[in-house]
């Protein structure tokens, strides 16, 4: 975790120049996005229920006693 | 009705704001209304069903359709509805009554036909027995024909994004309701993203609270005035079984994201959330069977000791990253990678690498790769492991370690000229995905998913 902490400080600190809106054509890619794709929604779901470490990123936090 | 009032106001705070500032021309940030429908079809399999305590079938289907509707409000609001039902049918849950042998127990048209208890069925009599079916017999391993082998989970989610004039400011709000047989859950959620540095950085906090109720389906065997003429064992069966007086969860979910732009070809988004919950958080269905304690069956079906009990709270601490590397045209690689840890010992990783493959204009491929490592729950005990002295015990395999390795492949359509549109109805795309999952203690399931993205102007 520590080293993934300075890789992403690391990466940051290079950023330092704004990328233009007309430089972002790559970045606006359909599968650029960073959040999981509507159809892994399904996925999500199911980790939810067969993972103890799911429930606190997404999926159903609340709702739904998952015990079967 | 009181919920009918609660989304009417809701909704009418935000309208109010979407119609200032009309006369000032804006590109809207929706411009037709957008809906994703997805269909999902999951079949598992595994040997440690929590509701029978740790060994028995885990075999389960469930089929899920779903629907998002995006509309927009104004120039700058946008409205989303998702809705949707999960049908599942499940061979551990149908086990809560192991000796129920007749799906005609859900016909006597009362309340609780799902859990069909020894109130309306005289349980303390013999002839309640002729219910079960001698020929097949109660087993873990086998599933039960009666109605709580089913269920269907509903949930409706509505919520609304506002953007400002400089689309520098996004709030949102929404609500959820989901309702289950046996659970409902009614939750809301606030949040706010700022985006600065010419849109290259975003900063999102995000708060949602849910606050649930159950109505406590516990064993048959625990349940006052049970009793069967064949119990086999040592002595008599007795259990330390008592009704939880709590039957309410909350829980509060704080979480910060971080986005920004590297290169015109890379970006990474970093979170950290905090999770509390309260309440009850043990499954009223899930038999624990202790070591120090004499063992009771009818049939080949063990009689649990006690139902699981877990703490009444729980915190949960997940930090993640993602990260999108544009490769080249036809390349793009995706990564997620997330740690967990929470006050019940849990300590899980996360992390998964997809590879969208792109040919020409309409076709996309998308392998994936995940893996995912757990620790056991401080509570976490395999069957008869647990004392009877014990505090708190699970048999729940789900909290147990492990680690888990999933495969997928997903392929996509994307109709970039409008071939297939209809009427006012024009589809963006198709997708289609299957997962497989493998849990290094024996359970697996395969899930495929089928989803249309189309517009209607």
């Amino acid at each position: 975790m520590k080293h993934i902490v300075i890789v992403g400080l690391l990466l940051f600190a290079s950023s330092c120049v704004a990328v233009k809106e007309y430089e972002k054509v790559y970045i606006n890619a359909e599968d650029m996005v960073l959040s999981a794709r509507g159809v892994c929604k399904a996925d999500i779901s199911s980790h939810v229920y067969r993972e103890g470490a799911a429930g606190a990123n997404g999926g159903k936090m609340g709702g739904g006693c998952g015990c079967n | 009705m009181k919920y009918a009032f609660i989304i009417l106001l809701f909704f009418s705070v935000f309208a109010l704001r979407a119609q200032e500032n009309e006369s000032i021309y804006t590109k809207k940030v929706l411009e037709k209304v957008s809906v994703q429908t997805l269909f999902s079809y999951y079949a598992q399999d595994g040997q440690n069903a929590a509701v029978t305590g740790g060994e028995g079938t885990e075999e389960l289907t469930n089929a899920a359709p779903t629907m998002v509707v995006q509309i927009p409000i104004g120039e700058n609001g946008i409205l989303s509805v998702d809705a949707g039902i999960s049908a599942y049918t499940s061979a551990s849950s149908s086990n809560v009554n192991p000796f129920d042998r007749s799906a005609s127990w859900g016909d006597d048209n009362d309340h609780d036909d799902k859990y069909e208890d020894h109130d309306d069925k005289s349980f303390g009599s013999t002839q309640a027995l002729s219910y079960v079916n001698r020929n097949q017999g109660a087993s873990p391993w086998v599933a039960s024909s009666g109605a709580s082998r089913s269920d269907v989970l509903a949930h409706f989610n509505p919520s609304y994004a506002h953007f400002s004039e400089d689309r520098n400011t996004i709030y949102n709000a929404s609500l959820a309701f989901s309702k289950e047989y046996d659970y409902q859950s009614i939750g809301f959620g606030m949040g706010i993203s700022k985006l600065y540095n010419e849109k290259n950085t975003e900063l999102g906090l995000n708060l949602q609270v849910y606050m649930d109720e159950h109505d406590p389906q516990y064993p048959i065997e625990l349940r006052t005035g049970f009793f069967d003429s064949n119990i086999r064992g040592e002595g008599t069966y007795t259990n330390a079984f008592a009704a939880f007086s709590q039957t309410k969860r909350n829980t509060y979910a704080l979480s910060l994201n971080l986005a920004q732009i590297l290169t015109n070809k890379m970006q990474v988004s970093f979170f950290i959330d905090a999770v509390m919950q309260e309440g009850l958080l043990s499954s009223p269905l899930q038999r624990v069977y202790f070591a120090d304690k004499e063992n009771f069956f009818i049939d080949a079906f063990q009689l649990a000791d006690n139902v699981e009990r877990l703490p009444f709270y729980r915190y949960k601490y997940p930090v993640g990253a993602r990260m999108n590397f544009y490769l080249s045209d036809t390349f793009i690689l995706r990564s997620y990678a997330r740690y967990y840890a929470d006050s019940w010992g849990v300590q899980g990783l996360t992390a998964e690498i997809e590879l969208p493959i792109i040919f020409g204009l309409n076709w996309a491929v998308f392998p994936s790769f995940r893996h995912y490592s757990q620790t056991a729950a401080d509570y976490f005990y395999p069957k008869e492991m647990a004392k009877s002295t014990d505090e708190y015990y699970t048999s729940d395999y789900d909290l147990s370690a492990f680690n888990s390795q999933q495969w997928g492949v997903g392929i996509r359509y994307k109709d970039i000229l409008g071939q297939l549109s209809l009427w006012k109805v024009g589809l963006k795309s198709i997708e289609l995905r299957y997962i497989h999952y493998n849990r290094s203690n024996g359970l697996s399931f395969d899930q495929t998913a089928l989803g249309f993205n189309f517009d209607i102007d």
